[in-house]
């Protein structure tokens, strides 16, 4: 993956993780904030609260580097994490032609009476035919397969740091700790596991 | 866990914007905190809440913005240190102690922290407030990320005391809700007790102390003025260029991130403010000085702009400088890093720089509104009352609210005709009920009635204005995150409190028709809600009914750390006709049509409310896992 060597030399990491309330986005802000911390990295992780956490649609700004600004411009995004499909169709204004989407293969249909979703296939088809660098995963098999449903958040993570673009900021090692340190203990276990699978998928694909 | 907000000396953590903000007033020794949540100021108090007994120190949620503000201002008389927090509109509700505040002064530090919301985020409209440092004669300060927000907040306390007088911290939502890391200063002990000393000429505003106030306040602002020469977080970068952008708070990082990105950060001067209400007047002479042209990067409002025009021309500078600002950034919502980037490059003439944004066409996707949470009491309530109007061929107009209930507005359910501000909905409805001949059904919130529905609901029986009012009581400020308000029976440390109680007020009042019902027993609901309707048409009379049943969310999501199992629905396949009535007209979002049309539960979203089951026209839903007897009673 040639790209994400040019990605790791810039200064500063713009990201937009992107999905619907109640996935865990701000969890996976803050598990990322502490990461930083244990490496030593400056990061700024922008959220937004109240209306647009009933189920909304959301999006977490993410910059890791030098940043003074909290949002990443739009056109800017090196990485969109989406958690969900029709919020990375959304949000497609942040990211360009070199971002590298790392997506979860999942609709989650609003509910909207007589609402029409777009399937998962019809989506990630219609992404790829732009020619843009995308790395699928079934997030949600993934988690339950770690123990938990709800953590299809922290497979993501690993899904990311399995690509390898955060590699000169963070390891997967500074995240295990931050898991540690941001979660409450009886979900530890179930969130290394959720991490370790997503890691191992990337990696898988990108090989 | 240890609490990151108790960290030590030099210790580096990862803090919300809001968390830096109550850090910072850790830091200066705060003694007394009240406030009412509203996004995005909420987390202030709630981290110093966290805190309150690890320090000693008296944080609680007060009824409602202008109760805090007072009750904080009264513990600074007593020479305490406090803070009050709220969002924007909060203020226009503390709007009548505040400008007092100013004329009275305080004695111990008092630190108003304004949490404004460019872009409407979840508002109901966008405010610039530093316009209330100018019409109150108060100062306003400003930060440009977390770790300036908690050392500017901590040094507010000390120029308050020294100035005696109130001062206000304006925060936005991308300062409040953007996390960054923060080098923590020095946690002293705080001081908790004061004392007050009588002294009618200072502390009362009858209106021969008033004038005299007056005139002393005038004095003050122009020694604030002075002061703020000296205010460290304001600062003049210079290039040696006859270009400058004046960048008050959030702006300054935007215009130092875009400088770069445009890669003119050595040609041009920029001036970084803090304190924007007064402006430092020497400092910005200075600027006006050597410079030709000047770019204001602000949100919202042109308050340093004007402030800069006005001092260009009162010092004879207006000929020698172009200065622009709200021509370059638009007036409304909030920064960007391309809005800003945009008027740089206009400012200092280079070209916009083009960036190719991914476009996909030929792929239409459904909009994503926010929504009732799956097991939401006021889903079930707005599902019956739609039922119990149309069962009597009504045609009401809802007078709706602040809250999570103001979703009710969108479909299915459009039962949210009106939406204003804070107890509006009773308001609203004391002068339709007058003039309309459709009956009137106010509904709001519990935390919502105690905050300013009360005065409307005791007007409504005064002046007979007849209203059904509806208080949905899920027993919590919900959209806010779950602060206890006084009807919850906890207070904003934890510690148990006495519950007011909804339905009691209502017939002390001198209502006599109240009713309590239970949204989860779906036909008990409807023959109530229905009685009450026929009441207020009939007798032409107020009725108020409490809806009542705690919010999905926070139950659940305590049955989850507990690790207590709750119940779960599955739908019979064979029985279910595919008719909608669950996911189109009730609208859980854990009921998902398959593409048969028929209905499926996803067990990973339901909560075990069990409203779908007794609403299902077909009986097609049926419980599947019974919950631990303990969840019966978590679910109050």
């Amino acid at each position: 993956m040639e790209r994400t060597m040019v990605l790791s030399r810039r200064k500063t990491i713009n990201m937009v993780i992107v999905g619907v309330g109640g996935q865990g986005l701000i969890t996976l802000g803050r598990v990322l904030g502490n990461a930083s911390i244990i490496s030593g990295t400056n990061i700024l992780v922008s959220e937004i609260h109240g209306l647009a956490q009933r189920g909304g649609s959301v999006i977490v700004h993410v910059r890791i580097g030098e940043p003074n600004s909290p949002l990443v411009p739009l056109g800017g995004a090196d990485i969109v994490l989406g958690l969900e499909l029709i919020e990375v169709v959304r949000y497609l204004e942040y990211a360009n032609h070199d971002s590298l989407f790392i997506v979860n293969n999942r609709v989650i249909r609003p509910s909207l009476p007589k609402v029409r979703a777009p399937s998962p296939q019809a989506i990630l088809s219609k992404l790829k035919e732009l020619g843009l660098n995308i790395i699928a995963i079934n997030a949600r098999e993934l988690a339950e397969k770690a123990g938990s449903s709800l953590s299809e958040n922290i497979v993501m993570l690993g899904a990311l740091m399995g690509t390898g673009v955060l590699d000169e900021y963070i390891s997967l090692d500074h995240v295990k700790k931050a898991i540690k340190k941001t979660l409450p203990p009886r979900w530890h276990e179930v969130n290394i596991k959720a991490l370790e699978l997503g890691y191992m998928e990337a990696k898988k694909q990108i090989a | 866990m240890p609490k990151p907000l108790l960290g030590g000396e030099g210790e580096k953590v990862f803090l919300l914007g809001n968390e830096a903000i109550a850090r910072g007033a850790l830091e200066a020794g705060v003694g007394f905190v009240a406030a009412y949540p509203g996004t995005p100021s909420t987390e202030i108090v709630e981290a110093l809440a966290s805190v309150a007994k690890d320090l000693g120190i008296h944080v609680e949620w007060s009824s409602n913005e202008k109760v805090a503000f007072e009750a904080a201002y009264g513990a600074a008389m007593a020479g305490v240190r406090s803070l009050t927090a709220m969002k924007h509109v909060g203020v226009n509700v503390a709007a009548d102690p505040l400008m007092s505040s100013a004329y009275t002064g305080v004695k111990g530090g008092f630190v108003i922290v304004s949490a404004d919301d460019p872009g409407m985020w979840s508002s109901q409209n966008e405010q610039d407030n530093r316009y209330y440092g100018l019409h109150a004669f108060i100062p306003v300060f400003e930060a440009y990320c977390p770790q300036e927000a908690k050392d500017v907040v901590r040094d507010l306390f000390d120029f308050s005391e020294k100035m005696g007088h109130p001062v206000i911290f304006r925060s936005t939502t991308r300062l409040s809700h953007s996390r960054g890391i923060v080098r923590l200063g020095k946690l002293p002990r705080p001081k908790t007790k004061g004392v007050f000393e009588k002294n009618p000429a200072k502390w009362t505003l009858i209106p021969q102390y008033a004038r005299k106030h007056r005139v002393r306040l005038l004095e003050k602002w122009e020694r604030i003025k002075k002061e703020l020469a000296t205010w460290p977080y304001n600062r003049f970068i210079s290039n040696d260029s006859k270009y400058t952008i004046i960048a008050p708070g959030i702006a300054y990082g935007y215009v130092v991130d875009e400088l770069r990105t445009l890669g003119v950060e050595h040609k041009v001067n920029v001036l970084k403010l803090s304190s924007t209400v007064p402006l430092p007047e020497d400092m910005i002479v200075k600027v006006l000085e050597v410079s030709e042209k000047i770019l204001v990067v602000e949100e919202l409002e042109p308050i340093v702009e004007v402030e800069v025009k006005r001092i260009a021309y009162d010092h004879g500078l207006a000929s020698n400088v172009e200065i622009h600002g709200k021509d370059y950034i638009p007036q409304y919502s909030e920064l960007t890093p391309n809005r800003v980037r945009t008027a740089i490059a206009k400012f200092i003439g280079l070209s916009v720089p083009e960036y190719s944004p991914v476009k996909l066409s030929g792929l239409e996707i459904p909009p994503r509104p926010p929504t009732f949470c799956p097991g939401c009491p006021h889903r079930s309530t707005f599902y019956l009352l739609k039922k119990a109007v149309n069962s009597l061929r009504l045609k009401p107009i809802y007078s709706g609210d602040i809250g999570c209930y103001s979703l009710a507005v969108l479909p299915p359910f459009e039962e949210q005709d009106i939406i204003i501000e804070m107890g509006g909905s009773i308001g609203a409805a004391n002068g339709l009920a007058h003039v309309i001949d459709q009956p009137v059904i106010a509904i709001i919130g519990d935390s919502t009635f105690f905050h300013a529905g009360l005065p409307g609901m005791i007007n409504s029986i005064y002046n007979d204005a007849p209203m059904l009012i509806l208080v949905l009581d899920n027993r919590i400020t919900a959209m806010t995150g779950h602060q206890p308000h006084p009807g919850t029976g906890m207070k904003a440390t934890g510690e148990k409190a006495r519950i007011i109680d909804i339905a009691s007020i209502a017939r002390a009042s001198g209502i006599e028709y109240v009713d309590v019902i239970d949204p989860y027993d779906v036909s008990d609901a409807y023959v109530r809600l229905r009685k009450a309707l026929e009441y207020v048409v009939n007798e032409k009379k107020t009725a108020l009914v409490v809806a009542k049943r705690a919010c999905s969310l926070l139950v659940h999501s305590m049955a989850l750390r507990k690790g207590i199992v709750t119940p779960l629905y599955i739908v019979d396949e064979d029985k279910c006709t595919g008719c909608g009535v669950c996911y189109d007209f009730f609208g859980c979002p854990a009921i998902v049509p398959l593409s048969n049309g028929k209905a499926k539960i996803d067990p990973a979203m339901c909560t075990g409310c069990g409203v779908c089951a007794q609403i299902c026209p077909f009986k097609a839903i049926r419980i599947i896992r019974e919950g631990d007897k303990s969840w019966k009673e978590l679910w109050f």
